[in-house]
Order: structure tokens, then C-alpha cells, then sequence
């Protein structure tokens, strides 16, 4: 098993790369699981990020500012108009609020008394200002002898309507199914990069000029020497997507019951098999260490953003994801985002991506055959020569 | 003079002879452009027009709903309104008794009962109301357009711009004998390594500030993306980028007697987990740093050119960017005195 160890010896010298991309995973995972909530069984209000600078510091501001707490989470800003359009620009506030001095005047006098920066092309916009139109309006029915009657106000205001919650059926574990679909999702993206860049590099070394003619000449049969290359490219996508199906066990073991654990199982051995095969056709292709990187990071990432890893399926245009369908992860994030009552309703994706890996095998063997014809004739007319 | 001049031509020459390294180089920016274009080219987003809500036949309040230019009312007769709701066809339905039913949260779902909420909340008020009061905008509105996408084409600038690392590992490695042919016959010649590594510098860094610029063209004249308002300042960050991505590079081959393939492996890892985390795989992930933990924001390298470059570009906010520069300078500093410190008085006992 000699070449079977040279492989891991070359994958061991790259294991703080393939760490890395591991890490990447890790760190994009706890960051989005932390965004995600608990399972929906009510509806909640959306509660939007608002900044708030008050200039006026009246009763009628501060009534306002109150209201505004209610029924929104506060983020931090000043009143910088740089520092709030970035805000903005960025999302990391729906919405910032001005109250100028002046302010009480303005609004007995029903002038535009609030500044409020938002995207006004976005929902959330509306809602703010809904909300600060309300109150003030209120506050203006419900002046009385030179003074805002907010105590009126804010008991008026704490009349709500009844919203009833169907729960669609069979979605109970909405949000389990959810968080399992963003990390097999993920793994997507993980598995291009790391088979591509670990099993490429390796192959790189392996298929050197050099080490390729000692290795013709050695007593190695030329069977041996490739059913070892392939246990070991077979070792590193086994240990691969047993990280992940281990990790998703111990980090969220609790979630199984809710999900479709062996639907994700089955979906990521079969996509991991046509990228195996996808990795082949690479190695066969170009031995150019620069070449198979680049070919790792625009295949991981580039197919990632256009298939649904980065941006979901549902917002991507119907354009975008005609082109997505001639790479294997599209169909395996649609096979992962499917809720599935029998294996019948992915069968064309888990086929698809079965087709692919049958048939960049092909592409890679017919490429292979013709690069060892070509070196064989450079050789003979070396000799010759 | 002239040997630098030498050198530099030689090792230019060099580079263009590995098809491999051009390709990584020149096209690689271009083809990931691309890739982020078309996915973005399609992206939809939830718009204000998009709140639908069904009512109740006869329900009362149907005209007042359809006072809100906003919202599209259906008027559903029978029990199917369940059906829409769960088939996200409506995102409300509203009964003749103002109770609201829906299938999800969400911020359609939330206006919608704001606004019955108003109604309801107008009458507990008690007082006698116009129809007037409800018209006035008490709100005098500044627009910023949110587009935080975007912000994954700063991240590839700023990753792209440090990619003359390539070429740095590739000089360090080809003065070094225990790690190449080239280094051994260079160890044995009069010629001086300072220049060698210099003009090694330099052709990484010439290479690498055209191969950025073809991405910028290509950017503005193929994908038609304006990025860019404020050239000067945005140049300044792309050389930093570069320089920064020079004596990483330098600093990389020189620490490690590993080969180039482990090398260069790490260096695209290690700039893609850095790129990620300054917004490469979107901007979620830059908010949540940004909110988290700032300080990352502040200290990653390419955190401070892609924020850098959004502000200056797309704000006009100038504030952060001597600070950015003086970070990436001491990492500059820090990068260089290393390789020195790694290179310095190395010399081989057999070759």
C-alpha cells in the first residue's frame, strides 16, 4: 500500500488548508444557526431595528420614543448623516429617526416633524412609518387645552386585534427542517472545495512528469497502483461527509427526530459521488496546481451562489437556476430543501446527479486515454530523437 | 540598476510561461464576476407592492383596506381563504370581526395588522375623528437605497487584490536552494538575492495591480456595475491590497520549508476564510460579524478594504480609511520584517 500512503503524506502536508475550509464551515454555520429561531407555532409581530436620536426631549418626543421601543428592537447610531445612510446601506437598521428641536410645534401645527431615513422601496419602511404616523396622529385628536393627552393615547393604543395561527400542516418542524437544510446546504459548497483542492493537489504531485515515468519502469502493476489511488480518494470523501453527518449528530442530535436525517444522508453520498467523479475529470484535465485551485474555488463557490448554498433557491431568478441545473449542487440543494414522504419525490435530482457523476467518469477516462496516448507518443519520439 | 531592470524581465517572463498561474491570475477574478452577476442578476427582492390580503365577503373594513395603495384585496366568499394562506397566495385574511388569521410571521403579515390594529385603536380613542387626521405624513423621508449585496463585489476586489501572494511565495521559493533547481544555481552565482527578490516583488505586484485592473474594467464595461465614484482613495486600498498581498506571500514562502503546492493551498484558504468573513459569501455573514463581535471588522485585512471601499464608493465616507491604511501598513511592516527575520544569512551546508 505504498501509494496509498504517499496520498495521505501529500493531503497530510495540506491538512491546515483543508482545515480552514472546515473552519469556514464552522464559523458560517454558528453564525447563521444563532440567527435562526425556535420552531413557529404563533405569529409574532415583526419587530424591526430602528435607531433613534431625540433633539427635542419633550413629553410628546419621549411618548414617542416609547411607543417605538415597544414595538421595535433599539440599535445603536448618531447623528451623522454618513454614519446613518451606511446603517441603512448595510440593513443593520430598518430605519433611523431624527426628532429635531421644534418637534412639538411642528406636529401640533401637522408638518413633517420626524426625520426618517429608510430604503422606502422596502416593507419595512412602510411599517416604521405607519407606526410614527399613528401615534402622532393620535396624539394630535387627542390635544386638549394646550396639551398632548398621551396617558389617552397610550391606552388606545394598547387595544390589539386577534390573530388566529394556522399551522400548515406537516410544517410543525419548520424550523428544525430549516436549520438541517442551511447546514447539508452548506456542506455543498464544503464538499466541491475540499474534494477538488485536497484530492487535486495530491493527484497533482502524483501525476508529475517525473513521478509518473519512475512509477511506468517500477515493478508496481498498473491495477494495483490505481485501485490504490482510488481507496484513497474514496478514504478522504468518506472522511469528508462523515465529519459533516458526524458533526450535524453531535452539534444538533436532538434535531433527527424532526427531520428526514436518512433523506440528507442518502443526498449527500450521492452528490458526494458525482463531485468525486466532477474531481476526476479536473485531475484529468489539467495537473496545473494554480489551474485545479482556481477550478476549486470558481466551481465551489461560483455554482454555491447561482444553485442556492448562498442566496436561496426562491430568490434567484428562473434564468439563473435554468443555468444552475447543469451542476450537480442545484440538484442536491432542491433534493435537501424537498419534504419528502417517499424517495419517489427527489428521484430525479438523486438521478441527475447520479447521471453527472457517470458522466464526468466518462469525460475523465476518455481524457486520461488521451493524454497517456499523447505522452506515450512523446516519449517514442523522444527516443527516437 | 540594470540587473533589477534584468531580473524584473526575466521573472516576468516566467510567469507567463506557467498557463496555470495566468489562468489563476487574469481569469480566475473574472470567471467568479461572472458566477456572482448571473446569480445576482435574477435576485428578488420582498417589495412594498407584494402584500396581499384577503377579506371576508361584505367584510366592513374592505374599503378602508382598499384606501392603502399598498395592499392588493381579494375577496374570498368561501372557506378556501385556508388554502391561500398556507400556498402563500394571500399573506392575511381579515374577518367581518376585524380578528386576523395567518399561516407565518413575517413583515407583510405585520403591516397588515398595523393597520386594522389603527382602525380598532382609533375607535378605543374615543374622540371624534375627521377622516383627515390619518392623511397628514408627519415624516419628512431621506431615502438611502439598502444594498448590501453589492458588497460581494468589494470582497472579491479585496481578495483578488492580495492574490500577488501567488507570485510572491513563487519568488521566495525560487532563491531558496533547499527548495528549488532555480535556487541552488542562484545560490552558487555571484548574482545578489536582494535584487532578485525585489524585482520578484515588483513583477508580482505589477501583474497582480493589471490583473485587478482588467477585473475593474471588466466589471464596469461587461457586467456594467458602477462600483466606483472616488478612484483615487479606491486605488490607494487596491495597491495596499496588493502590497499587503505581496508580503504575505513573501513572508509565506520564507516561513515554511514546505513545498509551493502547500503554500499556495494555505494562502487561498487562508484568504478565502478572511474574504468570508469581510462578506464574500454574502453580507449576512459581515452584519453578524459587524454586529457580534465589530472588532474583526476593524483588524481583518480584508474586512478594512471591503469596508473601505463601500464607503468610500457608495457613501462618501472617508473616516475610516486612514485608519484602514496605517492597519494595513503595520501588517505590511509586520509581514516584511518576518520574511527578513526567516531569510537573512541563510546559508547551505551541501546543495
Amino acid at each position: 500500500m505504498t501509494v496509498y500512503k504517499y496520498f495521505f503524506k501529500i493531503t497530510w502536508n495540506n491538512k491546515f488548508a483543508i482545515l480552514l475550509y472546515f473552519a469556514l464551515f464552522l464559523v458560517t454555520v454558528i453564525l447563521n444557526s444563532s440567527s435562526m429561531g425556535d420552531t413557529e407555532t404563533d405569529f409574532s409581530d415583526i419587530r424591526l431595528s430602528v435607531g433613534i436620536i431625540d433633539n427635542e426631549n419633550s413629553k410628546l418626543s419621549n411618548g414617542l420614543i416609547d411607543y417605538i421601543k415597544s414595538r421595535n428592537d433599539i440599535v445603536d447610531t448618531k447623528e451623522d448623516e454618513v454614519y446613518i445612510k451606511e446603517q441603512i446601506f448595510m440593513e443593520s437598521a430598518h430605519g433611523v429617526l431624527i426628532i429635531p428641536e421644534g418637534f412639538d410645534e411642528d406636529t401640533l401645527g401637522k408638518k413633517e416633524s420626524v426625520i426618517v431615513y429608510t430604503d422606502d422601496r422596502r416593507p419595512e419602511s412602510m411599517q416604521l412609518e405607519n407606526q410614527i404616523n399613528k401615534y402622532l396622529s393620535f396624539a394630535n385628536i387627542a390635544y386638549q387645552g394646550d396639551e398632548y393627552m398621551l396617558d389617552d393615547v397610550e391606552e388606545a393604543l394598547t387595544e390589539t386585534v386577534q390573530v388566529n395561527f394556522i399551522d400548515k400542516q406537516g410544517e410543525s418542524n419548520k424550523n428544525a427542517i430549516k436549520w438541517a437544510n442551511f447546514y447539508f446546504n452548506f456542506t455543498g459548497y464544503a464538499i466541491v472545495a475540499i474534494y477538488i483542492m485536497a484530492i487535486g493537489l495530491v493527484m497533482s504531485e502524483i501525476n508529475n512528469k517525473k513521478v509518473a515515468l519512475r512509477r511506468r519502469i517500477s515493478s508496481k502493476r498498473f491495477l494495483n497502483y490505481n485501485i490504490e489511488i482510488l481507496l484513497g480518494q474514496l478514504s478522504i470523501a468518506v472522511a469528508t461527509v462523515a465529519v459533516f453527518i458526524i458533526g450535524f449528530i453531535v452539534w444538533k442530535g436532538d434535531l433527527i427526530g424532526l427531520i428526514d436525517f436518512e433523506k440528507y444522508i442518502v443526498n449527500i453520498v450521492v452528490f458526494s459521488t458525482s463531485i468525486l467523479s466532477l474531481t476526476f475529470l479536473v485531475t484529468n484535465l489539467t495537473n496545473n496546481r494554480y489551474a485545479i485551485m482556481a477550478l476549486a474555488t470558481v466551481l465551489s463557490l461560483g455554482t454555491s451562489f447561482i444553485s442556492g448554498v448562498m442566496v436561496p433557491q426562491e430568490y434567484l431568478g428562473e434564468k439563473v437556476l435554468n443555468i444552475a441545473k447543469f451542476f450537480p449542487v442545484y440538484h442536491f440543494v432542491k433534493a435537501n430543501n424537498t419534504n419528502i414522504s417517499s424517495y419517489g419525490e427527489i428521484r430525479n435530482e438523486l438521478l441527475i446527479m447520479i447521471l453527472f457523476a457517470v458522466a464526468f467518469l466518462l469525460l475523465g477516462l476518455i481524457v486520461s486515454k488521451r493524454s497517456q496516448r499523447m505522452n506515450v507518443s512523446r516519449v517514442k519520439s523522444n527516443m527516437r530523437q | 540598476m540594470k540587473s533589477l531592470a534584468r531580473n524584473v524581465i526575466y521573472q516576468g517572463k516566467n510567469f507567463f510561461r506557467d498557463s496555470g498561474q495566468v489562468f489563476w491570475t487574469i481569469l480566475f477574478p473574472i470567471i467568479l464576476a461572472s458566477f456572482f452577476n448571473l446569480a445576482f442578476s435574477g435576485l428578488t427582492y420582498e417589495t412594498i407592492e407584494d402584500i396581499n390580503v384577503g377579506v371576508s365577503e361584505d367584510n366592513p373594513l374592505k374599503f378602508m383596506l382598499e384606501d392603502v395603495e399598498e395592499f392588493n384585496i381579494y375577496e374570498i366568499t368561501d372557506e378556501s381563504y385556508k388554502d391561500k394562506l398556507i400556498n402563500e397566495e394571500i399573506h392575511v385574511y381579515v374577518d367581518e370581526d376585524m380578528e386576523l388569521v395567518v399561516s407565518q410571521s413575517g413583515i407583510s403579515q405585520s403591516i397588515i395588522k398595523e393597520v386594522v390594529e389603527q382602525i380598532k385603536q382609533a375607535i378605543a380613542l374615543g374622540r371624534p375623528i375627521e377622516g383627515t387626521e390619518f392623511q397628514v405624513s408627519y415624516i419628512k423621508q431621506k431615502d438611502q437605497e439598502s444594498n448590501s449585496i453589492i458588497v460581494i463585489y468589494y470582497a472579491l476586489i479585496a481578495m483578488v487584490s492580495a492574490y500577488a501572494l501567488f507570485i510572491g511565495i513563487e519568488t521566495v521559493s525560487l532563491m531558496q536552494a533547499n527548495l528549488s533547481n532555480v535556487g541552488i544555481r542562484l545560490n552558487v552565482t555571484p548574482l545578489k538575492k536582494e535584487s532578485f527578490l525585489v524585482s520578484g516583488t515588483i513583477v508580482a505586484f505589477i501583474l497582480n495591480i493589471i490583473s485587478n485592473i482588467i477585473l475593474l474594467l471588466f466589471l464596469k464595461y461587461v457586467l456594467k456595475l458602477d462600483l466606483f465614484t472616488n478612484f483615487t482613495y479606491s486605488f490607494i486600498l487596491i495597491i495596499i491590497g496588493n502590497l499587503f498581498g505581496v508580503a504575505l506571500g513573501v513572508f509565506l514562502g520564507a516561513s515554511s520549508k514546505k513545498d509551493n503546492n502547500t503554500k499556495t493551498a494555505f494562502g487561498i484558504a487562508i484568504t478565502l476564510f478572511f474574504s468570508f468573513l469581510s462578506g464574500l459569501n454574502g453580507p449576512g455573514m459581515k452584519s453578524l460579524i459587524d454586529e457580534k463581535a465589530p472588532i474583526i471588522g476593524r483588524i481583518n485585512p480584508f474586512s478594512i478594504i471591503t469596508n473601505n471601499l463601500y464607503r468610500i464608493n457608495l457613501i462618501g465616507n472617508t473616516e475610516t480609511f486612514p485608519e484602514g491604511i496605517v492597519v494595513l501598513g503595520i501588517y505590511i511592516v509586520i509581514l516584511l520584517c518576518g520574511s527578513y527575520f526567516f531569510l537573512r544569512r541563510r546559508t547551505y551546508d551541501s546543495i
